[in-house]
């Protein structure tokens, strides 16, 4: 690979390499550099930034669930009879 | 609570939180017997590690806590076992040339929406789901977990056995997919 030039595939990894484990000097480097010519790839991670927001907020959403209101009396007495006896 | 008689108050809280765990288990793996499952060794787990939960925080919480462990435990296993690494490759193809510049119809262009509340509306909510369940199980395994735990990248990759390499490229053909799922069905539709 050339030192500063990133394909856009490269260069969408390093986005999301970005955002799990960051990047080195050089990698910062290089998408800056991408970036700066490249309108897709910076779309590409606004997008990304936007999907990781709504992803965290999702999956962390305690109780976001379909609500579940009846009660599973099965369920509980299963769990109860194979709790450790004392 | 009677610290005394755990049987007793582990009985007293399958009363009381069973039904919500079920729920939230269900919604995040979609299948109701490993909901039950993970509720199950969840009361297990909480009945043999009483000494340990001090009454500091609440009783709800810790419980959600052990819960989300099991949960991004259960994905653990599931992004292993479905792993498929012939459809990595073919993957990316879908949006790149040879060349790796993109493919002319999958250029990402500016979204025109810009709510701020989305996960306030249902639909929304809805198709991210579904967006989320057509993912490849590993894919999906493998989102859950970055999202699920707030856990640095390296320590997910470590509990998983695989190089954070190996992991980011994962996320990257997952993200590919579920940001084109959401731009066909949300935001540019």
């Amino acid at each position: 690979m050339h030192l500063l030039l990133l394909s856009c595939k490269k260069a969408t990894e390093l986005i999301e390499k970005k955002s799990l484990v960051g990047l080195s000097f050089r990698e910062r480097v290089q998408l800056n550099i991408h970036k700066s010519v490249c309108e897709a790839c910076t779309a590409y991670e606004k997008q990304s930034i936007k999907i990781d927001e709504l992803m965290q907020k999702h999956i962390q959403a305690e109780g976001s669930g379909p609500d579940n209101t009846g009660s599973n009396t099965q369920l509980k007495e299963k769990i109860i009879t194979k709790l450790p006896q004392t | 609570m009677d610290i005394n008689n755990p049987g007793t108050t582990v009985k007293c809280w399958v009363d009381m939180y069973a039904d919500n765990m079920y729920s939230w288990a269900l919604y995040k793996t979609g299948n109701k017997e490993i909901a039950e499952d993970l509720v199950q060794d969840c009361f297990i787990a909480a009945f043999q590690a009483m000494e340990k939960f001090s009454g500091k925080s609440d009783v709800k919480t810790w419980l959600f806590a052990i819960l989300n462990n099991k949960i991004a435990e259960y994905f653990r296993k599931q992004f292993r076992s479905s792993r498929v690494f012939t459809s990595e490759g073919t993957a990316t193809s879908n949006f790149f040339e040879a060349d790796g510049s993109w493919l002319k119809n999958q250029r990402p262009q500016e979204w025109t929406d810009d709510e701020t509340q989305l996960l306030d509306n249902n639909e929304f909510k809805k198709i991210l789901q579904s967006c989320m369940d057509n993912l490849p199980g590993h894919w999906n395994a493998a989102l859950q977990l970055k999202y699920l735990e707030e856990k640095k990248g390296e320590i997910i990759c470590q509990e998983l056995g695989i190089t954070a390499t190996n992991f980011w490229q994962v996320l990257h053909r997952a993200k590919l997919q579920l940001r084109k799922c959401l731009e066909n069905h949300w935001f540019n539709k």
